[in-house]
This record gives C-alpha cells, sequence and structure tokens, in this order.
C-alpha cells in the first residue's frame, strides 16, 4: 500500500494544494478511496484536534486543515458513491432556535465528519422540532446541540425532554457546547457530554459510540 | 464627601487606590427581554434600567450602540425591509456588494445578525474598498448624552463594537471568520488593503468621537481565543498601540470587551496599552481562573468583571455564588484595579437580587487591600 503519510502531513499543515496531489497520487497507486479516507485523512485531522486541545494550534489552523480535508474529499466522492462513505455513527448536529452563532458548531460539524462520522447539519436558529425530527429520520447516534447565548441555551433541555416525551432519548446520545455552556449545564439538564471544542468533540463523540 | 459610583469607577480604571472595591452593573440583556417580555418582577414593572440598578445599590455600566454613525458619499445604498429580514444594497460607480441581516429578539433587545456578508467574491474587493474610502464619520451624541444624563453619577456609558479594530471589523462584519482565514491566506495583499481601509476611517471616527466627553472608549468587542495569537500580534496590537496613544493624549481611558476564552491572549494584553478589560469572565463560564487573569493582566490594567454571566442563573445555589465572590477578592487581592462586574451581562434566567447582593459582599469582603 502506498505510504499515506506525505497526506497525513498535507492535512496536518493545512495545505490543500498538496492534499488534492497526496490523494491523486494516492489514488494512481491503487489505494482504495475508503482506506484515503480512514488511513489518511482521518489521522490527519485527529492530530489536528490534539493539537489545538494541547494549545499548539488555533482555531484558524483547524479551519485550514478541515478545508484541505474537505478538498481531498472532493476528490474522492465520485468514487465514494459508489463504494459508500466508511462511517462510525450518525450526528445531527446544529445552533439552537434563536441563536445566529455558528462558528464553533461548525468547526464540530467539520471535524467530526473528518473523523468517520457522517454528520447532518442543521445549520443555526434550528426549531426543537427539527432536532427531534431530525434525530428520527436520521437514525442519529449522537445528538450535538450548540447555544452561545444564556438567553437560547435552555433550548437545550427543552430538546432534551421532548425526545424522553417522544421516546427517541434512549436511543440517541446528547453533546452540547457553546460560550456559556459548562459540563455542570450538561449535567443539570441530562445530556450525556459536553465538549469545549472540536478538539474535545472527536475523541467525547467516539466515547459515545463505543469506538 | 462620599465618592459617587462613576468617580469610583473612573478611579479604579485608572488604577488610583481605593478604600473598596467599586462595582459597575450590567443587567441590559436581563433587562431587555424581560421588558420585551412583559416579565419584569412585579416591583420593578415599569422602572427603569437605570432605577432597577439604583435600587439595587450598585454602579451601572450602561451600554449605548453610537454616538458616530456612517454617512455613505458618492453612491446609492438602498435598503429593503422584508421581515425578519433587511436586505442592504450599496450602489457605487465600480460596482455592487450587498449584505442581508435578519432582526432577531431572542435576546430581548432587537439585534441585527448579519445572514449574508459584504464579501463574498474576489471581485468584492475594490467595491468595498471604495464604500469605506466614500465613508464619512458624522456626531450622534444626542443618546449618548440622554444616557449620560440619566446615569448621572451613578455609573458610566459605553459604546458597543463601533470602535472595534479595523482587523476584527473586517473579520467579523465584513467578511465572516472562516472566509476571513481563508483570504488572508489565499490574498493577504487585498486582506491588508481593506484592513488599511478600515483604519482610515476608524481614526476618523475617533477623532470626531472625541468631541464627546465619554471618558471610556471600547475600542475592541467580544475578545477570545478565536483571534488567531499570530494575527493578533501581527494587526491588532499595533492598532491598539497607536488607538490608546491618541487617547491618552486626549485624557480618554480605553478598554476591551473580553468576554470569551482569554488564555492564549491574556499574556498580549499588557502590550496593547488598553487600560480596563471589562467582561472578563473567569472559571467555571471559562477555563481561565480569576488568579491568572490578575497575574496575566499585571498591575497596569484594571479587570472590570470577575463574575460570570451564568453564576447568577438558578443552577448556582446562593451559597456557591456567596463562595464564588468570597474566592473572586482572594484571587484578585490586593484588589487594586478592579471593578467588580458581569461577564458579560445579567443573564435573563438570573437573579436580580443577587446583584444587590454582590454589593453587600463587597462590604463584607472586599475592602482594600484584601488580605490574603
Amino acid at each position: 500500500m502506498s505510504d499515506l503519510s506525505s497526506l497525513i502531513k498535507a492535512i496536518v499543515a493545512g495545505d490543500r494544494d498538496k492534499a488534492v496531489q497526496f490523494t491523486n497520487e494516492a489514488l494512481r497507486a491503487g489505494v482504495k478511496s475508503s482506506d484515503i479516507i480512514t488511513k489518511g485523512l482521518q489521522p490527519g485531522m485527529a492530530t489536528v484536534g490534539e493539537k489545538f486541545s494541547s494549545g499548539e494550534y488555533f482555531l484558524p489552523d483547524m479551519l485550514m486543515a478541515a478545508r484541505a480535508m474537505k478538498t481531498a474529499l472532493e476528490v474522492l466522492q465520485p468514487l465514494l458513491t459508489k463504494a459508500g462513505m466508511p462511517t462510525i455513527g450518525r450526528v445531527v448536529i446544529g445552533t439552537v432556535q434563536g441563536d445566529m452563532h455558528d462558528i464553533g458548531k461548525n468547526v464540530v460539524a467539520t471535524f467530526l465528519g473528518g473523523s468517520g462520522f457522517e454528520v447532518f447539519d442543521l445549520g443555526l436558529n434550528v426549531p426543537d422540532q427539527q432536532f427531534i425530527d431530525a434525530v428520527r429520520e436520521k437514525k442519529a447516534n449522537i445528538l450535538g446541540l450548540s447555544a452561545l447565548l444564556t438567553t437560547t441555551m435552555p433550548a437545550m433541555g427543552r430538546i432534551i425532554k421532548e425526545l424522553e416525551k417522544v421516546g427517541l432519548r434512549s436511543r440517541v446520545k446528547i453533546i452540547v457546547g457553546g460560550a456559556p455552556i459548562t459540563p455542570q449545564y450538561a449535567k443539570f439538564i441530562g445530556a450525556d457530554a459536553y465538549a469545549h471544542d472540536g478538539g474535545e468533540a472527536i475523541p467525547v463523540c467516539k466515547q459515545l459510540v463505543g469506538k | 464627601m462620599a465618592m459617587t459610583h462613576r468617580q469610583r469607577i473612573l478611579a479604579a480604571a485608572r488604577g488610583e487606590h481605593l478604600d473598596k472595591a467599586p462595582f459597575g452593573a450590567r443587567i441590559d440583556l436581563w433587562y431587555g427581554y424581560h421588558l420585551a417580555h412583559g416579565t419584569l418582577p412585579k416591583k420593578y414593572q415599569g422602572w427603569s434600567l437605570v432605577d432597577i440598578l439604583r435600587d439595587q445599590g450598585s454602579g451601572i455600566l450602561y451600554r449605548g450602540y453610537a454616538i458616530v454613525k456612517e454617512k455613505y458619499l458618492d453612491m446609492e445604498v438602498i435598503e429593503k425591509t422584508a421581515p425578519p429580514y433587511i436586505s442592504t444594497e450599496y450602489r457605487t460607480p465600480i460596482g455592487i456588494i450587498a449584505k442581508k441581516e435578519v432582526l432577531d429578539t431572542s435576546e430581548g433587545a432587537l439585534v441585527k445578525y448579519e445572514m449574508e456578508k459584504l464579501f463574498k467574491s474576489v471581485k468584492d474587493y475594490p467595491v468595498i474598498r471604495y464604500v469605506f474610502e466614500h465613508t464619512e464619520p458624522v456626531d450622534d451624541f444626542a443618546t449618548y448624552n440622554r444616557m449620560r444624563a440619566e446615569v448621572g453619577e451613578d455609573g458610566l456609558v459605553l459604546t458597543g463594537a463601533q470602535f472595534w479594530s479595523p482587523v476584527q471589523r473586517v473579520m467579523r462584519e465584513i467578511m465572516g471568520y472562516d472566509v476571513f482565514f481563508y483570504e488572508l491566506a489565499d490574498r493577504p495583499a487585498e486582506v491588508e488593503s481593506l484592513i488599511e481601509v478600515m483604519k482610515d476611517l476608524s481614526r476618523r471616527k475617533l477623532r470626531l468621537a472625541l468631541k464627546s466627553d465619554m471618558e471610556i472608549f471600547n475600542v475592541c468587542a467580544n475578545w477570545s481565543d478565536d483571534i488567531h495569537t499570530p494575527v493578533f500580534r501581527k494587526y491588532f496590537i499595533p492598532w491598539f498601540q497607536e488607538v490608546c496613544d491618541f487617547l491618552h493624549s486626549h485624557g480618554r481611558l480605553t478598554m476591551a470587551h473580553v468576554d470569551g476564552e482569554m488564555r492564549r491572549l491574556n499574556p498580549f494584553f499588557k502590550e496593547t496599552r488598553i487600560d480596563v478589560a471589562e467582561a472578563v469572565t473567569p472559571a467555571p463560564q471559562t477555563r481561565v481562573p480569576m488568579k491568572e487573569f490578575r497575574e496575566q493582566l499585571g498591575e497596569n490594567v484594571t479587570i472590570w468583571g470577575g463574575i460570570p454571566s451564568i453564576l447568577f442563573e438558578p443552577m448556582y445555589s446562593d451559597k456557591e455564588f456567596d463562595d464564588y465572590i468570597k474566592n473572586l477578592f482572594q484571587e484578585a487581592a490586593p484588589g487594586y484595579r478592579l471593578i467588580l462586574g458581569m461577564g458579560d451581562n445579567l443573564p435573563f434566567d438570573g437573579n436580580i437580587e443577587r446583584v444587590g447582593w454582590v454589593v453587600e459582599l463587597i462590604d463584607k469582603y472586599g475592602k482594600l487591600p484584601i488580605q490574603v
């Protein structure tokens, strides 16, 4: 098998041109697209997440890495449509109703996508019912809720209660995050987990789906 | 004669030693929400924000949003409203740019959020430069003067984001966070030319604002570690140094609204020459304890804040609130250059009575110098 270390390095460096170059080289060398993802792109993104959590990388470094990964994925997309994207779990994610902030949520969504999760990003200002419907329709393993305002964070607790009411709560793990959210608040509203940032969200979500 | 709240806050901002820590509370989010929903506590129905804080016994941080407005010359500006959206087109001789905003009342008071930024592609650079090169600052002191008269000696009126640093304006308002960093990586010269145009406009706005009697200028809004540290060093610090030197030479003070995660930016604060770090939000709402804020910001920066918003929520018991304030004073010892305040506001479900309680706790634990 072709050595994917150059691709990993390109992702870690956030270099999209090189990420595309090494993806094409791997394909020409006969590496399966699924292996390029699981053994090249995903380890690269995992390293970026670790560097962010340790303080070495900044949020823009994560954005550049995510852009490089997305560009490489576009190369693989036509092949993946036939073979299907390898996934370790389905995540529905969004910013709760009344909240127009999405930088943090976008980073988390991108990183989960780059780490092997199938991500359904509902966007921002998402009504409670839309989360419930998406959890049901997408058969989500994880629901990610984001809020930046103290006025909007109560929506998280409401959604959890509604999931209980409609019998979906036991089927989905819930992770919450955002500026005013703390681990104590996550516990207070009955969420399963809290993540401070995109780097932290990856291992927490993997743990939630037993990976 | 006893000093007023305003005098005490300004003295602490200048680094003068007081007998106890002043308190400048901010409750506009809580007030706006309950006023809009008709849910102010029975006692306070029909009261103004200022009178509620007077009743609680605290000093007042009263936020206005602008003292200088922007007037667009040599272009046609067309605004179309289709609630909740507002679309604005800037038709210039060299091209058209547009933005779309949504009016949101989730925070109580009406707030505009940009759904579509002015910058959409590389062809927008010259048009955006044109728009801001042909923007003239005009004073809008009437609202400020009214608020100033309303507050009197009981606090200060501060502006919102209007004087935020030019690079932050490009980052947050013109491009959006992620696009800014992609553009800075792909087309740094274009981004820098835009920042220069914004600097020129900011200088003209600041010169005009000096005609007001505003004591403390909020020169940058919403700091957090999201601002890339290398970008902060290269683009933010030189600007703050210029602005601080300019405002200091006219006898004014400067502040930055720093209510985010600050571990990475705190070590650079001293270099900016900004006088006040406002809305400082320690753990548990962020990861930085008050002690670290105090040590990192040093002896020449006044901290205004220290009480995270979430502490006012029912999730935290009265005892936890009391213990937090007591510990806050210990971590901020000896307590000079400290103005108690919220990081950054009383939340909508916060307990207003805890504002008055802070006043009592200052009498109990906040006598200066604080002995550890």
